[in-house]
Formats: structure tokens, sequence, C-alpha cells
């Protein structure tokens, strides 16, 4: 599997051309806006007005004009998905959509990028680089279902088998901070997997759902095996209680994540219990202990903390540094922020752009009120209603119970807090419900070996940035509260999409194995 | 044609290989050097020693450094691990005898150190200066510091180089005439010679939009220029890893091109032959106006490049296709290619050639001697700590010899330490095949 996989090529960015040939793109994708998502059922593609998603960084801008799907249209998937025939499919006709799919992905690649840009946000290079995520997705399941085998114990005169069933119809519900490839990686798993799906993208991201959904459809997958459902959280909610629906793929928050839990099994009429695929939210830490090299720990964090504002479910939000070098750090720290550049994620030398919608905003500037006092740096915001100000905060100086250490924020503002030492700041960590990922800048090997063993999370970087996992090289999900327990692009992945059945057989036949 | 190079190759090495070593002039030099000798194939233990090297300066005390060299002598695996080092793999090697350790490991890695870095400041080290002045070889400076994440360490750093060229300015002008190293073919040379990196000038380096750290580097390159000027000091530009290339050059060309420094200062930049690209960077350096078009010529350094497995491991974790070559041979042609260019130059440029290789080495004196070119034309550069026994052998044949001779504390220097240990004891490196291959080996043309 390893050997024959290799993860798709990020573009040169720092190559003068290749800068050009995305500007390029987004003038031609600018040249087409407003996109006209289709509400898509049985391959049949409905369109109507009065919704909208905006360019974050230029709300004036329209990215998409649409109509969000009823519940009579995700009834109507429901039903073309139970009696869709792509369960009984080859497996290996599954497999081939996925990999076209990649292959026409790729060839793409420069257009789907401009519109992750200007639908979510999100810089060029972070863009870029869900793209690529997206296509090894593809590549990674495909391969994957392929090698899905289990060998059990055979003796003379019985023959087993494990074999993985289809599920019956999935439902994907997705977030708009990876808008192109979590919801793809989460349908093209249950796909190839043999489960039709019913996709509902995130309210902010329906044009990134609708290109994959076409993607999907254009490289073979059956019309009634993938219906497109743009909608808010009422019709989450319908498919989440739906007693029809199999399985549950989510990413997004704790909240709705706990929600999801609680709401998949009240209705009356269930089938069979659902199986729940849940990639939460975190709440990651940081460590820096007294022999930390500062100058590989401070612009690691900094893009950890502040890539693409914070908005990634794996960003930093708390370091815990070892008292013996919190001042300097907490001075150099100081500095990376303070000239953090704010600005539209279509301009290359952006690095925080504007958050997502003036919800997040109202909510960051919430925490930000909380850390009025205690604030180490801040960045200079841009101008324009969804850009905010950067922040570092000394948690020392903040209440004990303060919600700014415990909640995630999904914006740019990283606490600092000093320890005595690493076991009081593994202590800290593991008081926290979540457990997604966690940092160590440490260079004693024995150390760090203790303080992995001790940390609970699901995702544990040492020396780097904590962010940015990569297919098939560090499976993404979380422990605690973070998630139900699934390793996105890792080698188990997709076994949570299938049903097992064992078969034994009985070959003696008149006493003579035959 | 080629054969007489070659024969002519072969003569100069032999000449420059043949000095006497100065290492009895630096027991600590020669006894480093052994060590280092020691860990040659021994991959395992070399890493856990550089990494231990460079953690040992942020250990808080020797306990603490104890207890790393511990962990990191612990992870060696089936190599041969020194008898010094054996008690540290057992049971006992706790409390004092960590202290008992790490007090030892402090000097040594101080000891280490201080081949290749000339002391903690400029004044610190103008002894060292001017000894090595009188004793026939000029020197270009180099700040060691930590990396620039802020606006106030690139200020600092920026105070950091005016004050040494301050000093270098005053201390140098005492020296007595040294008629090699004071004037070339182009006529004076400035004595005071500093290089400086311009990410540390900078907090904003962002390959992704270069004019943004351009923009910032010139803040201070300005008045860093004016004063070189008005010291009749020399600034050198190191070229560092690919990612900051455009934008230094970006920054070095739109502050040149200003009218005002057209006559002075003296200034240079560096080519590296392991860029896939390198000829057509020395193209662009050569046919660049505000870099070439001046009453004081540039010097152009030619080195291979200090970054090849920083390059290779970027590179390989993005998908991306190497900037550099992927071969020694390779880099090696190609620096003799940008050597004959360089020297073809000379008319408008100041080469200086700064390899520890003998056979570049040979290649770039062989090669003006057949040109016609003098002596003086042409300037070697080395390391300190490196090549310091070429240096002499260079100096022999008559031809200028400059000194590349870092300063700065331990911990901002050891990114520089462990770089220059690598390459010491690095496989493909000439440093340690000479230990091992016959000169003809050694001295075979790369193509
Ligand atoms: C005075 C002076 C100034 C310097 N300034 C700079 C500077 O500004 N910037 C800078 O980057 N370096 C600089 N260097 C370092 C220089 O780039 C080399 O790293 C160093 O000199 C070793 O090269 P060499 O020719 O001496 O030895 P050699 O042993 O002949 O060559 C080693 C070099 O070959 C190259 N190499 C190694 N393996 C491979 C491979 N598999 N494929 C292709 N190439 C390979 C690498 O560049 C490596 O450094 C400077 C060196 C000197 C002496």
């Amino acid at each position: 599997m390893n050997e024959d996989f290799r993860n798709h090529p990020l573009l040169e960015l720092r190559l003068p051309e290749v800068r050009e040939e995305l500007l390029g793109a987004m003038a031609a994708l600018d040249r087409e806006l407003p996109l006209r998502p289709a509400t898509i059922v049985g391959g049949t593609e409905s369109r109507g007005d009065g919704e909208r998603s905006t360019d974050p960084c230029d709300p004036a801008r329209e990215v998409a004009t649409l109509e969000w799907a009823g519940i009579d249209a995700a009834e109507r998937a429901l039903e073309l998905a139970l009696a869709a025939r792509w369960p009984l499919r080859p497996p290996e006709k599954r497999v081939a959509v996925l990999e076209r799919a990649a292959g026409r992905l790729a060839e793409r690649r420069h257009r789907m990028t401009a519109l992750i840009v200007r639908e979510v946000g999100k810089p060029w290079e972070d863009a870029d680089a869900e793209v690529c995520e997206a296509i090894d997705f593809l590549r990674y399941y495909a391969l994957s279902a392929r090698r899905l085998h289990d060998d059990l114990i055979q003796v003379p005169g019985e023959r087993n088998e494990l074999r993985l069933r289809p599920r019956g119809p999935a439902a994907v519900i997705s977030p708009w901070n990876f808008p192109l490839s979590i919801p793809l990686g989460m349908t093209s798993a249950a796909l190839v997997m043999g489960s039709p799906v019913l996709f509902k993208p995130a309210e902010q991201s329906p044009a990134c759902g609708w290109e994959i959904a076409r993607l999907l459809l254009a490289a073979g997958v059956d019309q009634d095996a993938l219906a497109y459902l743009p909608a808010g959280g009422d019709l989450g909610r319908w498919l989440v209680a739906e007693p029809r629906i199999a399985t549950i793929a989510f990413t997004g928050s704790v909240a709705v994540g706990l929600e999801i839990q609680r709401r998949a099994h009240e209705s009356d009429g269930q089938r069979q219990i659902k199986r729940i695929v849940a990639e939460l939210g975190g709440k990651n830490c940081v460590l820096v202990d007294s022999d930390v090299d500062l100058d590989e720990a401070v612009p690691a964090i900094v893009r950890s903390a502040y890539g693409y504002g914070g908005q990634k479910c794996s960003a930093a939000a708390r370091t815990l540094v070892h008292q013996g070098v919190a001042d300097r750090f907490a001075e150099r720290l100081s500095g990376a922020v303070e000239i953090l550049r704010v600005g539209p994620a279509d301009d290359f030398a952006t690095e925080v752009p504007a958050l997502i919608d003036p919800g997040a905003v109202s909510k960051f500037n919430r925490y930000a009120e909380l850390c009025t006092g205690a604030e180490l740096a801040r960045a200079q915001p841009a101008a324009g209603p969804q850009y905010v100000s950067p922040l570092l905060v000394d948690a020392g100086r903040l209440p004990d119970d303060t919600p700014v250490v415990r909640e995630e924020i999904f914006g740019p503002l990283l606490t600092l807090e000093r320890v005595r030492d690493m076991d009081q700041a593994i202590g800290r960590v593991r008081d926290l419900p979540q457990a997604l990922t966690a940092g160590i800048f440490s260079r004693q090997p024995d150390r760090i070996d203790e303080l992995i063993e001790r940390l609970p999370t699901g995702v544990v970087y040492v020396d780097r940035a904590i962010t940015g996992a990569i297919v098939g090289r560090q499976p993404f999900g979380g422990n605690g509260l973070s998630g139900t327990g699934a390793r996105a692009a890792g080698p188990s992945y997709l076994r949570h999409f299938a049903d097992e059945q064992v078969i034994s057989t009985n070959v003696v036949r008149h006493g003579v194995v035959l | 044609m080629e054969a007489a190079l070659e024969t002519r190759i072969r003569e100069l090495a032999e000449e420059l290989s043949r000095t006497e070593p100065v290492t009895w002039r630096r027991p600590a030099v020669a006894l480093g050097r052994r060590q280092l000798g020691s860990l040659d194939g021994r991959p395992a233990l070399r890493s856990a020693l550089f990494r231990f090297v460079d953690a040992a300066p942020a250990c808080r005390g020797p306990f603490d450094r104890g207890a790393h060299l511990r962990a990191f002598v612990r992870e060696v695996d089936g190599e041969r691990v020194p008898l010094a080092l054996r008690p540290l793999r057992g049971p006992a090697a706790v409390g004092p005898l960590l202290a008992a350790y790490g007090l030892a490991s402090g000097p040594a890695t101080a000891l280490l150190a201080r081949q290749f870095i000339a002391g903690r400041d400029v004044k610190d080290a103008t002894r060292t200066l001017r000894a090595m002045w009188r004793h026939g070889q000029a020197f270009a400076l180099d700040l060691l510091g930590e990396s620039t994440v802020s606006e106030a360490e690139a200020q600092a750093y920026f105070k950091r180089c005016a004050e040494t060229l301050r000093v270098l300015a005053d201390a140098a002008r005492e020296w007595p005439e040294q008629p090699l190293l004071d004037a070339d073919h182009h006529g004076r040379l400035a004595r005071a010679n500093l290089s400086i990196k311009l990410t540390a000038l900078t907090p904003l380096l962002r390959p992704l939009a270069p004019e943004r750290g351009a923009a910032d580097a010139a803040r201070r390159l300005w008045p860093l220029l004016q004063l070189a000027r008005e010291l009749g000091a020399h600034v050198h530009l190191d070229m560092e890893d690919y990612d900051s290339r455009e934008t230094l050059l970006l920054a070095f060309e739109g502050v040149l091109a200003s009218e005002e420094f057209r006559e002075a200062p003296s200034v240079g930049v560096v080519v590296q032959a392991y860029l896939r690209d390198a000829d057509e960077t020395l193209e662009r350096i050569l046919s660049s106006p505000s870099l070439t078009q001046r009453a004081i010529p540039p010097t152009i350094r030619l080195v291979k490049g200090a970054y090849w497995d920083h390059e290779s491991v970027i590179a390989g974790q993005r998908g991306w296709q190497a900037p550099v070559w992927a071969e020694k041979r390779e880099s090696d042609a190609c620096f003799e290619r940008l050597t004959r260019r360089l020297i073809d130059a000379r008319d408008s440029v100041r080469p200086a050639i700064a390899t520890h290789n003998l056979r570049s080495l040979a290649h770039a004196i062989a090669y003006l001697e057949r040109c016609g070119g003098e002596r003086r034309e042409l300037e070697l550069q080395v390391l300190r700590g490196l090549g310091d026994d070429l240096a002499e052998g260079i100096s022999r044949l008559g031809y200028r010899v400059r000194i590349y001779t870092p300063i700065g504390d331990l911990v901002a220097g050891m990114a520089y330490l462990v770089r220059r240990l690598l390459e010491n004891s690095s496989n493909e490196g000439f440093l340690l095949r000479q230990r091992h291959q016959s000169l003809d080996e050694l001295l075979r043309p790369p193509a």
C-alpha cells in the first residue's frame, strides 16, 4: 500500500510563473461568478435562488446563488438511494470511479483552488494543499479498498471468510473550512465501500460542494447513488434522525457532534444502529520545553495558530511553555505575531484572511473581549467587515475558569501559559475533554517519548507545526471528545463504512474433504 | 588543451596539499579532526553526537546536559560506541555521573565551536583577524545569530552589522600594508569585509511574496550600504536557501539601482553551483546593470551551496523536483563551468572561488593560468576551521586567500556549527573522501 501511493505534488508556489497561472485561473473564475449550484437528486438538477455564498474577504462579492434543498428532495434522494444498484456494483468499478475522479480533479486543480480561495477565504498555499489532499483521498481510498483483506484461521474441512458489505445510505454532513477535501474524503470513502450518499455541504460553501457532486457523477457514480443537498441545519437534523440512514459521516464542532450522537436514534422505526463517523473540534496545545530551539518553534507555532486565521480543527490554541524559556519565547512570539499580514486570501502575501462569516467575527470578538488587559501582541487587521486582529494572550492574566483556554475559538487567538515543567503542562492537556492534536518542542529523545505516552490526543506532532496532516502520512482524527476515533486517510478508515459478514462453509461431503 | 589543463591541475593540487599542515598551531583543531574522523562509518553515532552538540547550549546546566547526552547515546543502535561514552548506556548513568558528563561536555562543545567561530563579538575577534592579516590572510566576517522572526530582531541584527563595520574599519586601518590583500587588478580592496544574511535583516521573508521581504530588507540594507560607503568597507550578501534567493536578488538589485550607490561601496553576491539553474543565475547577475555597472566591480563568490539536504528534503516532502542537482559530480561540473565563466568575466567582476575541494580549487587556478591571468585577479576563499591547511597552500602559491570567519555566541552559532560538522563528515564531501582516496581519484574530472 505505502509503496504504491504517492501524495499528489503541491504547486511550487515560490516560482513566479506558477503564481501567475493561479491568478489567471482566478480571473477566469471571477468572470463566471456568481455560480449557480443546483440541488442534484437522481441526476436531475434543480435550481433556484434566495440563498447565496459570498467571499469572506469581500462580502459584496457573490460566489454562488442558489436555493436550499427541501426535505422533499432529501426524501426522494433517500428512496432512490435505498433502491440503488450501487451496492451491487463490482468493487473494481467503484474503485475505478474514484481513480477517474482523482484524475479529473488533478486536471482542474487551478480552478478548484481559486474557488476555495474565493468561497471560504482560504489563502492560496492552504487552498492548494487542500486540493492535493482531496486528490490524495480519492487515490488513497481507491487503493485501500483494493487491499482490504482479512485472513481467518482455516482448518481442514472448513472454509472461513470475512467479507465487508455495504451498509446502506450514508449521510455526509461537512464543514466549510475544508470545503473540498473533507466532504470529498467522507463521500468517496462511503461510495467506494458501496454506500449511496446523501451529501449536505456547509451553508457557507455550496459552490465547492456542487463541484464535488459533479466531479463524482461525471466520473461514473450512479445517479441514484449520490444526491447533492445544499441546505441549512434543519436538513442536517432530518438526515441525522432519519431511521433509514445507516451511516453518518460528520466533521464539525463538538457540540453538533454530541447532538448527532443523541439524536441519531430518537425516532421510531430504527432498522440498525447507525454508524457515526465523527471528526470534531479540538483545543490543541503545544508544549514548549526548556531546551527548545526557538528558531524552529516560533515560526512553526505561528503557522499552526494563525494560518487560515486559526480556522482549522488542528490549529494551535494554547502554548504551554517551560518557565525557563517563557520570557524569551513570549518576546519572540509576540514579535512574530505583530507582523502577521492580515488581508485578502487571493493576495499571496496574506497570512491571516478574513473570518468565514459575521457569526465567526462576533464569536471571536466575544473571546477577544474576555482577554482585555491580557494581550501580549496583536497584528493589524485589514479594512473590511470580516477581518479581525490576530491576538496573542497571556493566559496567566486571565481568570482560572476562563472559557478562553477551554473552548474552541476557531479564530486567530493563541494563549500562552507558563508552566513549572512539562509535567504540569501534561496535566493541563489531560484536563481538557478535547484530544485532537498536540505538539511537543523538546530535544531530549527519552523525554519526548515519555511526553507522547502521556498525551491523550489523536495526533502528536514533534518539533514541527501541528497543522497540515497529509494523506497516508498523518492519518487524522481525535480521541476524547474530538471524535469517534476514525483516522481519515489511515489504513483502517474504510472499515468504518462497511459491515462485516463472516461466512463459514463446511466443505466435508460424505466424510471427505472436497 | 584539456589534457594540459588536467596535468596542471594535478601539479597544483600536489603543491596545495603538500603544504605543511597548520594544525600544530592549534592543537584543538587536530584533536577535533581526529574525533570527527572516528565518526566516519558510524552514522548513528554521528547523528547522536551532532544532535547533542546542537542541543547542548540550550540545556540548563550540567545535569540537564548530561541527561541529553545520555538520551542521544542510548539511541545509538548496532554501532560501536566509544569507550568514553559507554557508561552512559549503563544503569549507573544517573545523578552525579550525568552531571560529570554534563560538566565535561560543556568545554568540549565550546572547544569544538572555537575551531569554527572566532569569538563572541567583533572586539573579541579583532586580535585573531589582525594575526591572520599579518600572516597574509584576508577575512570575511560573518555574524552568527538566531534567525530573525520579528521587527526587533531585524533591527538588532542591523545594529550589530553597523557596529561591526565600524569596529572593523577602525581596527583594520592601522594594519600594515599587504600588497596582495590590499589591491587587485581593479584597484584597492576594502579591508573591512562583512558578509550579511538577508534573512536576518528582515522578518518578512515569504517565498510566495518576495516583494514584501525585499522591501523590508531594503529599508535596512540602505543605511548599511551608506555606512559601508563612508567607511570604505565591503558588504557581501551571503546566499541562503532557495526560498530566499528571489527576495535577496530583488532587494539587492533594488537598493543598488539607486544613483547614490553607483560609486561605492564595494559589494558582493554569491552564486551556488549546486542549483540546477546556477548558470542562468550567474548570467542574470552578470547582466544586471545595478550589480555590474558600478565604479567598483562586484565580487562574485562562487560556492557549491550549503543547503543541499534541506533543499532535497523540502522538495521530496512536497513532491517537487529539487532545485539542486541530484548528483555530487553535477555540482562539481557546474562549479567548474561557472568558474570558467567568472574568470572569463574578470574584467568586469571580481571572481572569488570558495571551496575546500582540491580539484575545484586547482581547476580554478589552472584555468586562470591558461587564460594568461595574473594571480591577483583571482581570489580564493575558505571557511575558518575547514580550510585552514588549504589557506596556507593558497598563500604559498601566491594567491590572495580570504577566510570566512564567523563570530557570535554558541547558542546562536549552533546551526552554523552543525552544518560545518556535517560537511566535514559527509560521505559525499571532499573533506572526508580525502581520508580514503588517492589523489588520482580525488582529482578525476567531474564530467
Ligand atoms: C568562503 C566560503 C563562503 C561560503 N559562502 C556560502 C554562501 O554564501 N552560501 C552557501 O550556500 N554556501 C556557502 N559556502 C559553503 C559552500 O556552499 C559549501 O557548502 C562548502 O564549501 C562545501 O563545498 P566544497 O566545494 O568545499 O566541498 P565538496 O566536498 O567538493 O562539495 C560539497 C558540496 O557538494 C554539494 N553536494 C553534496 N552532495 C551532493 C549531491 N548528492 N548532489 C549534488 N550536489 C551535492 C553540496 O553543495 C555540498 O556542500 C561557503 C563556503 C566557503 C568556503
